[in-house]
């Protein structure tokens, strides 16, 4: 064996336990839980074959279509709101003085909290009578904005979308930080002698350089985005009237609430049909961007 | 190469993923070895293993009651050795379900009465107490009518209460009433009334906080709705037996339900706000009224200044005008009991019928009483040894005979669609619509 085999193959057998434990804990339960899809069943008791009609009721469900267009208005948050910010504080924030370092310590904060507590939180800047939001916008004499920012389904789901930027920002900020650091010294030098300053540089030095970890970035982003659930549990249990219903949020009360396993299983195999294709989606549209520029 | 180096990354990529998730499951590994190393030197033979699983795991009066109970029951019996899981009440009935599809439920444990009751005793993973009722007649004698009602199937009866609540209590406070020269409502007339003169002086007329959104349904619409259908036609309609939730009677209680909102009878945001910041609302004086269940008064004992608390009465739901129902009552349900899995036989059963005789026997009643927690078992109250306020209600409630709540008697499904219906209802929908939703749901309910 030469020597690179062998460093292959103890990789290998290395890895090994763990894509076991993997296939065993997470491949097999997806396709299990597609198969429990294929009955009516309750949790305990008999199930009862039916075939496809979990499937094709999910596909009829007004509340579960909901739940997907919510789901991609967070996806909307992330990419267009978390994205870009840390970005750009990232690049504003690159250098290490102290103060940069503070501010990205308050930056990264939110992710330190539980979200349950963040939810909390956000319930009590949102909340209608001793809110902060509405007693600012009293103060400052704009009582006709006030609104029932988690209460009235026009509005919640907007409302969620200031939270989640704000809690997710920090991972984003700390994975682009490390993208620029990495840009070796001798570019910039490079740039400057070739008398590319400012915006230029940015967008001919800077962002090629790091699109490859703000194309992780985002892939995160979606792939986060689909599972949300715990901020929306805490803030809204994903009422009023399942107007911030999402995917997982949906899935959780058929299969925990109401005792639809069946059902909640066929919603959850949609759920990961959905995810992959929208990953793989996503992935097309980037990488054929790359080829094009 | 470069293939191969792909390989290696998505490999990487897998182990980091595994080592993650399998930090998420380490939370429950069994513990059994210990206790077998800590009792086998006191007695080697013939001590009998019961596990207990409870929900009693709270701070209220309630809660150390039933603890008191159960660790009296470890120091009487010797021979009985308590293997105790005390899980918090939220999450409760999902562990239960996990592990009874698991057929792995604890020997003895607490049930809700109604449909998980009812599930758990058609999976056979339950068995009856009634060998054990009828053993103690003065233990099955001594409840309410109807108490058993929610824990029995096919005739017979898996558990027995340990509690009693009725859901739909209207609690006023007095000062604030009396102040604005009103009383406290008895018809919807005079409710409306009182809802435009406090809304006029700025005053919340009722608190609600409806974002987990059992509330509406079962404090409120519980009762409203029977006033106006009548019990009867609520029991033809759960079981879509003559009566249809798409009824008229049912689309006019709904109305009613709806008017409230529209006249603003509760304050701005009701369905962002939890029960919890409700009652901080009414036990800060800011509002007048809320409607909530007997199960509140412990939680204004303890949140509310003895100011509030002094000038806070309970009371009924008014009356509605030519309703069906009987407007002297309260809509209300049996509380938890104690069951026992369907594996418990031999020496194990008669340590675990002893312990269930403990929990909800007639002396645990009385205990249970005085932790100021109503029971549907007839015990006298000394009033020396509770809150005034609660027995204030105990009075209310003794007076008044009791309906069902929706939630306990509908199919998940359907009491899933009432609640956020009635989000939807209170938020302007057409009761027509919400109707449907709830006659659907319940129709498909009992298909499954």
């Amino acid at each position: 064996m030469t020597t690179a085999a062998r460093t292959r193959a103890f990789i290998i057998a290395g890895l090994l336990p763990a894509l076991i434990l993997y296939l065993l804990f997470v491949v097999v339960p997806v396709f299990w839980s597609s198969y429990y899809g294929f009955f009516s069943w309750k949790g305990i008791g008999e199930m009862k074959f039916i075939g496809l009609d979990n499937y094709t009721e999910v596909l009829k469900d007004e509340i579960f279509w909901k739940s997907f267009v919510n789901n991609l208005y967070i996806v909307a948050y992330s990419v267009f709101g978390q994205v870009p910010i840390a970005l750009l504080l990232a690049i504003v924030l690159a250098r290490n003085s102290w103060y940069q370092r503070f501010l990205r310590a308050s930056i990264f904060m939110p992710m330190v909290l539980s979200s349950v507590v963040i939810g909390l939180i956000w319930g009590y800047i949102y909340h209608p009578q001793i809110g902060i939001l509405n007693f600012l916008l009293d103060s400052l004499g704009l009582s006709s904005w006030k609104l029932g920012w988690l209460s009235d389904p026009k509005v919640a789901m907007y409302s969620i979308g200031p939270p989640i930027i704000w809690a997710n920002i920090g991972p984003y900020l700390i994975l682009f930080i490390a993208a620029l650091q990495n840009i070796p010294g001798e570019m910039d030098d490079a740039a400057q002698i070739d008398g590319a300053t400012g915006l230029r540089k940015l967008f001919q030095i800077t962002l090629p350089m790091i699109w490859g970890t703000i194309k992780v970035a985002i892939i995160l982003c979606i792939s986060g985005s689909l599972k949300a659930f715990d901020l929306i549990f805490i803030m809204t249990r994903g009422g009023p009237a399942n107007s911030t219903e999402l995917l997982a949020t949906y899935m959780y009360n058929n299969t925990f609430n109401i005792f639809r396993y069946g059902y909640g299983s066929a919603v959850s195999t949609s759920i990961v049909i959905i995810s992959l294709l929208l990953i793989a989606g996503s992935q097309f549209l980037m990488n054929r961007n790359k080829n094009v520029a | 190469m470069i293939m191969s180096r792909k390989w290696i990354q998505a490999l990487v990529f897998l182990m980091i993923l595994t080592t993650v998730l399998a930090g998420c499951g380490g939370g429950s590994t069994p513990k059994e070895n210990t206790d077998n190393a800590s009792s086998g030197k006191e007695q080697p033979a013939e001590k009998v293993k019961l596990s207990l699983w409870h929900n009693f795991t709270g701070e209220d009066l309630r809660a150390k009651a039933m603890r008191g109970i159960i660790e009296q029951f470890q120091n009487d019996h010797e021979n009985i050795q308590l293997e105790i899981q005390a899980i918090p009440p939220d999450g409760y009935r999902q562990r239960l379900k996990t592990v009874a599809a698991a057929n792995e439920l604890p020997d003895v444990f607490i049930m809700h009465p109604g449909t998980i009751a009812k599930e758990f005793s058609s999976a056979g993973v339950i068995q009856p107490l009634d060998d054990l009722l009828n053993k103690h007649a003065d233990w099955k004698d001594g409840y309410l009518p109807n108490s058993f009602d929610d824990f029995t199937f096919d005739g017979k009866i898996y558990s027995a209460p340990m509690s009693l609540s009725p859901t739909s209590i209207l609690y006023y406070n007095k000062k604030i009433l009396a102040d604005n020269g009103l009383s406290v409502p008895t018809t919807w007339e005079e409710l409306l009334h009182a809802v435009e003169v406090l809304n006029s002086k700025n005053i919340i007329p009722i608190a609600l906080g409806n974002k987990a959104p059992w509330l509406a349904q079962s404090s409120i619409l519980s009762s409203l709705a029977d006033r106006v259908t009548g019990t009867e036609w609520f029991n033809k309609a759960v079981l879509q037996d003559g009566a249809k939730f798409t009824d008229p009677e049912f689309v006019e209680a709904l109305s009613y339900m709806q008017e409230l909102a529209m006249v603003g009878a509760f304050q701005e945001g009701f369905n962002a706000i939890d029960t919890t910041q409700m009652e901080q609302l009414y036990a800060q004086g800011k509002a007048a009224m809320m409607i909530e269940g007997g199960w509140a008064v412990t939680n204004l004992v303890a949140s509310a200044s003895e100011d509030i608390l002094a000038n806070t009465g309970v009371a009924i739901l008014p009356s509605i005008p030519n309703g069906k129902g009987d407007p002297n009552t309260v809509s209300g349900a049996i509380g938890v009991g104690p069951a026992m899995s369907s594996k418990v036989e031999g020496a194990k059963k008669e340590a675990a019928e002893q312990l269930v005789l403990a929990l909800a026997g007639p002396e645990a009643q009385k205990i249970t009483l005085e932790a100021n927690q109503l029971i549907s078992f007839k015990a006298e109250l000394d009033k020396s040894k509770v809150n005034p306020l609660f027995a204030d209600l105990y009075e209310l409630v003794n007076k008044v005979g009791r309906t069902p709540v929706y939630d306990a008697r509908l199919t998940s499904q359907a009491t899933e669609a009432v609640n956020n219906g009635l989000q939807e209802l209170l938020l302007g929908a057409k009761p027509e619509d919400v109707a449907k939703k709830i006659q659907d749901a319940q129709e498909q309910g009992l298909k499954e």
